[in-house]
């Protein structure tokens, strides 16, 4: 699948844009795409959680009431206790911590270096693209769970274990589009005109490429978010990832959820109910911001 | 065209061989030992001796290189030898399991297909409005929950509140259609439902694009109804990557359904994987793992000779 | 009515009586029904939580393997269905053992034949002994050392069977009820020793009838049992279902009977809940305890101190009383099963390190311990554990916030059972692991060889030559009152020294239909799975 991107040219005919202040900008992108703006509003608040748990929290998310296992939610723990009688929303909010970190780290880390990995494998052309490309080829032939499973096994559970585990898998995913793109730069014909008149190779490639690569690259960043986090729920499921007591949603999830769902159903829907919202909330921002970005997507 | 598709052919070989050796490698690098985990059980008294005598007769004493090798010339031969685990034939394991795999695959693709094509249609063909709003909203909901979280809680409502529970043995559709369906019909939806998410997606987004063509431009210019143009002019292009999207997932849905399978409890191949490689079983890991790339590989394959029929720049490049 | 009452005063009494007897009746509880009589017929429909690598007992130390096969077979001793451990025989009718101890006779019941239609004999009990004890090349028998005492196997004729043992031996009584010792035909073994894997011929109360790997077990009647009228059953079919909460859905909406193995409490209230007198729950203490190894190779766990503080941290009544209803881990003990005979009794465990009712006491020599030991604010420790849910992970949180308490920052590592095996076991890579000895029975043989120095079951790498001079006097002392001195003197030895930290016993609740009757869940999920004096009371 390769989807193109426009090039990004100036026109002649153009008529002059007013500058928009950043203010503008912002409530221009809440007006015309709510979806988006709700998203980010998810993604702002889940960050603010995380920020200041500490002081949010009216509980240790370790230490438990052992006299209050399983409790029901009530004034005292406003989304009841679980089996060790920890106060869930306390564990809850660290776990935006964790949800964030592994999210972040994960997409970031194999979204850069597989964007890195197309634009140099598009750039330097011949051998190197040919090998690289069979490289990402066998990374992406290669079933992803299992991949991760595997990484998981060698590395050992540990929290950045699991976000290694989970970038891998990402990087050739990347790497494919980001090179498309690239490859789609290189050939039109306005860079060969730059380079003709002998532009530096660099210049063309900071220029010229990085730019035009940008936008799959944010796309494909806010895409894999919300991947990520549901990775770790699915690995912390097979047992290979975060482990308690940590306050990992994931853990949460796969561990409550099945076991406790009828004596505790708040055990089991509250951490399925935030992991829901905070991949909504990255999809939803990504969705819109990817309309916004991409000129042949606006309306008109 | 015969140059490209010899040197499309030609490429899957250093494909799949590096797809071995990885998993080979991986297999391997992974601490832990099958014989050790064999005479342990769980929590047994281990001999020295008889795990030394167990290491040889698995072949594990050998060296890498000469392992890897005996297991990859028997592969070509379709031979994928024994598991470590069980000692019977990895192919005889993998044929018990793939009938209820298979069915899942088609089921969610069908399931996606006849859900995702029209509503992304829709959303596409109404941009920005309601309707747009709620099919992307109830599309990003197939991706952003997680299925087997949903899948118990389906289940376990079900339990509570009409005493039922899905069947535990897998019954072919034709030998008994219903016990079938009711063993399937959740693990369908729940894997058709993201499968449809992701479908969906797709098809909007291409079909934005393609409808902002020139040439369909010209087709609004010249008064032609909507209907018409999306489905005879736009659609036809924008299936090129849906099609690919499906293709490269259903790939995916015979090996990699492992949550699903475990959480509804299907005796099917993700699940036989994941086990196998917990147990360290080498032979089936490595088997299996090449079988779902070669098939990746062929399905990409199509995709390609597909592109490069309808698109002769590719054929040149 | 009433009015004609009045006329016919002893119509009257007679009437009141009768209708007090008839309430009486009603009222009557189950027990007075336990002379029911045994209904024929029925398949039984069973849950599984795993599946075995291969279908020969001797070759497996699963659960999932014995819960299979057993009702295919038959052994030579049995433990009594209702009356764990007493020791009864199966193929053996009668047994006596030589005043020297060292030779066993057994007399093989007559007219017993294999599902092939061939009469089982000494010698394929000669057989399949002979491949638990010295298997051939190829062929693991798992638990290979509990026979070591066994020097030969004689059969003088086709009835009997003699063992010579090289010393005395206060278990192989025990061993040989072991439920994996099954019979075999010799025919077969001599032929194949590892035909059983994949292949089923017994002389059991059941035939085999079909295995479709990953999914269903299917046995039927066999009626050329030996024991008369048995078994009630038409057959089984056993499920193959690694989800607890599938399996509880399952016996919830009645399409399994029973599971064999245990629910988490959690579960058990819900199935209880939905289903009120349809099913009945057993309660069993089992054969098997959860503690924390330490290496005790590894600084600074070398130090008794470290290790004596790490013990005395736990407040292990505070753990009962929270681990019960998360993981089923309840009882307090150290080596041997508590309300087993050979255990210590409460009150001598109370005036044991670790074991003291003052939790704020003990934690508090805890930390002086610590800080004596150049620890005054505690270290990092990474635990080690399985990365199975029940009970190992939950236990593992609890123990972790304990230590917090003193200090000890401890980082939770589960594994895989591979890697915990290769890390816990073959390379001693770790500084404290999560540890669960589980057997089929109480025989202090099992438990506290792990305390032997070089002993494979001696994770912990311990090594005091009291406790391996004990150990070698336990195994041969045939007293009971005896051998139970020298075993509670072992496990002082242990808690004094902190070779080992305690955890808890485990309690497991097993789940059935009430319609599924004669069935006594034993403390292990080992024996009485033959299933032959089970029956239905409706389909």
């Amino acid at each position: 699948m390769s989807v193109q991107y426009p090039l990004v040219e100036a026109s002649a005919s153009a008529p002059l844009a007013q500058r928009l202040t950043r203010g503008d900008q912002v409530v221009k992108f809440i007006r015309t795409k709510p979806l988006g703006a709700a998203g980010a509003a998810v993604i702002l608040a889940m960050m603010f959680v995380a920020a200041f748990a500490g002081t949010l929290a009216r509980y240790d998310p370790y230490q438990g009431d052992y006299s209050l296992q399983f409790a029901r939610p009530s004034t005292e723990h406003w989304l009841g206790t679980d089996e060790f009688g920890r106060d869930l929303l306390t564990r809850i909010m660290y776990g935006a911590r964790i949800a964030l970190f592994v999210g972040f780290t994960a997409s970031f880390t194999g979204c850069t270096l597989g964007a890195l990995l197309g634009v140099l494998s598009a750039y330097w052309g011949g051998t190197v693209d040919l090998l690289l490309e069979r490289l990402m080829d066998i990374l992406l032939a290669f079933p992803q769970l299992i991949l991760a499973l595997a990484i998981a096994s060698i590395l050992g559970p540990a929290i950045q274990n699991v976000v290694v585990a989970i970038a891998i898998p990402i990087v050739p995913r990347v790497a494919r589009v980001v090179r498309a793109t690239a490859l789609s730069v290189k050939e039109h014909q306005y860079v060969e005109a730059v380079q003709a008149l002998g532009a530096q190779r660099k210049r063309v490639v900071f220029q010229h490429i990085v730019p035009n690569v940008m936008t799959p690259y944010i796309i494909m960043l806010t895409a894999q978010f919300g991947g990520a986090i549901l990775a770790e729920a699915a690995l912390s499921y097979l047992g290979l990832g975060t482990a308690d007591p940590t306050p990992s949603w994931g853990l949460m999830l796969s561990g409550s959820a099945p076991l406790y769902a009828e004596k505790a159903p708040w055990m089991a829907v509250f951490p399925g109910v935030a992991i829901s919202l905070g991949v909504f909330g990255f999809n939803l921002f990504g969705d819109s911001l990817r309309d916004a970005l991409d000129p042949k997507l606006r309306r008109g | 065209m015969r140059v490209y598709l010899a040197k499309r052919i030609l490429l899957i070989v250093p494909t799949l061989l590096g797809v071995a050796s990885l998993v080979f490698v991986i297999m391997r690098v992974i601490p832990g030992d099958v014989a050790l985990l064999i005479l342990g059980g769980d929590s047994g008294q281990i001999d020295r001796a008889q795990l030394a005598a167990m290491h040889h007769r698995l072949g594990l004493d050998q060296p890498l290189v000469v392992q890897f090798g005996t297991w990859l010339w028997a592969a070509l031969h379709f031979d994928f030898g024994a598991s470590l685990w069980t000692g019977r034939p990895v192919v005889e394991e993998l044929l018990v399991r793939l009938p209820l795999s298979l069915e899942l695959a088609i089921l969610a693709t069908i399931v996606a297909v006849v859900l995702a094509i029209p509503f992304g249609m829709l959303a596409a063909m109404r941009q920005d409005s309601w309707l747009d709003y709620v099919i992307r909203v109830i599309s990003i909901g197939g991706l952003a929950i997680p299925s087997f979280w949903a899948g118990i809680l389906v289940i376990l409502f079900l339990v509570i509140n009409f005493g039922w529970g899905p069947p535990l043995e897998f019954t072919p559709p034709w030998v008994d259609p219903w016990a079938n369906f009711q063993q399937m019909v959740w693990p369908v939806v729940t894997v058709g439902y993201r499968y449809a998410a992701v479908t969906t997606r797709m098809t909007r987004s291409t079909l934005l694009e393609v409808m902002r063509e020139d040439y369909i431009r010209t087709a609004w210019a010249k008064g032609l109804a909507e209907r018409v143009i999306v489905i005879r002019h736009a659609l036809k292009n924008a299936m090129l990557p849906v099609i690919t999207l499906i293709g490269t997932e259903f790939a995916f849905l015979i090996g990699g359904l492992v949550v699903t399978e475990t959480v509804f409890t299907l005796n099917g191949v993700g699940r036989f994987v994941v086990d196998a490689v917990a147990h360290r079983d080498y032979p089936v890991v490595q088997a299996l793992v090449f079988v779902i790339a070669f098939g990746f590989v062929i399905v990409n394959l199509l995709i390609d000779l597909t592109y490069a029929w309808f698109d002769p720049r590719i054929r040149y490049r | 009515m009433a009015a004609g009452f009045r006329h016919h005063p002893r119509l009257f009494t007679a009437a009141v009586l009768a209708l007090l007897v008839a309430w009486a009746l009603m009222a009557t509880p189950a027990a007075v029904q336990a002379a029911e009589t045994p209904r024929r017929g029925g398949i039984l429909l069973a849950a599984i939580a795993a599946e075995p690598p291969s279908l020969d007992p001797h070759q497996e130390s699963t659960f999932a393997n014995i819960q299979l096969v057993a009702p295919f077979y038959s052994t030579l001793l049995q433990f009594d269905p209702y009356n764990f451990p007493k020791i009864i025989g199966d193929v053996a009718t009668e047994w006596k053992v030589a005043p020297d101890g060292r030779t066993y006779t057994f007399k093989i019941r007559q007219g017993i034949r294999f599902h092939d239609g061939s009469p089982l004999t000494a010698a394929d009990v000669k057989a399949s002994y002979d491949k638990i004890v010295a298997p051939p090349d190829g062929v693991r028998s798992i638990r290979k050392t509990a026979y070591s005492v066994i020097e030969r196997i004689e059969t003088p004729d086709s009835a009997t069977v003699v063992f010579k043992l090289r010393s005395v031996s206060a278990s192989l009584l025990a061993n040989l009820a072991s439920p994996w010792n099954v019979i075999y035909p010799k025919k077969y073994l001599d032929k194949d020793p590892n035909y059983f894997r994949s292949n089923v011929v017994g002389s059991g109360p059941f035939k085999f009838k079909s295995y479709v790997h990953g999914s269903t077990l299917e046995g039927e009647r066999n009626p050329d049992y030996f024991v008369k009228d048995r078994p009630y059953l038409d057959g089984f079919k056993f499920f193959i279902s690694t989800e607890t909460s599938v399996r509880a859905a399952a016996i919830r909406s009645g399409r399994a009977y029973i599971e064999f193995r245990d629910f988490p409490l959690a579960e058990v209230e819900a199935i209880k809940k939905q289903l009120g007198d349809k099913v009945v729950v057993q309660e069993t203490p089992v054969t098997a305890s959860w503690n924390i190894t330490i290496n005790n190779r590894l600084k600074p766990f070398s130090d008794i101190r470290v290790r004596k503080a790490l013990s005395l941290a736990i407040d292990r009544y505070t753990m009962s009383r929270v681990l019960y209803p998360i993981n089923g881990l309840k009882l307090l003990g150290i080596a041997l099963r508590p309300g087993s005979e050979w255990a210590m009794s409460a009150a001598e465990l109370e005036k044991l390190p670790g074991f003291g009712r003052d939790a704020d006491r003990s934690r508090a020599e805890a930390k002086r311990l610590l800080a004596e030991a150049g620890f005054p604010n505690g270290f990092k420790v990474v635990l080690k554990n399985r990365n199975i849910r029940l009970p190992y992970l939950d236990f593992a949180v609890f123990v972790i916030q304990e230590w917090r308490k003193i200090g000890i920052e401890v980082e939770h590592r589960p594994l895989e059972t591979a890697a915990w095996f290769a890390d816990g076991q073959d390379t001693g890579n770790f500084e404290l692991m999560v540890t669960p000895p589980v057997r089929f029975m109480d025989d202090p043989d099992l438990w506290v060889n792990m305390f032997v120095t070089g002993d494979t079951e001696n994770w912990g790498r311990m090594s005091d030559p009291r406790l391996d001079d004990l150990f070698k006097r336990q195994t041969q002392t045939l007293d009971p009152v005896e051998r139970k001195k020298l075993v509670n003197e072992m496990e002082r030895i242990v808690v004094d020294n902190a070779y080992l930290i305690p955890g808890l016993w485990w309690t497991r609740n097993m789940v059935h239909w009430a319609k599924v009757k004669n069935y006594v869940a034993p403390p292990n999920y080992y024996s009485n799975q033959k299933l032959q004096d089970v029956w239905l009371a409706e389909d």
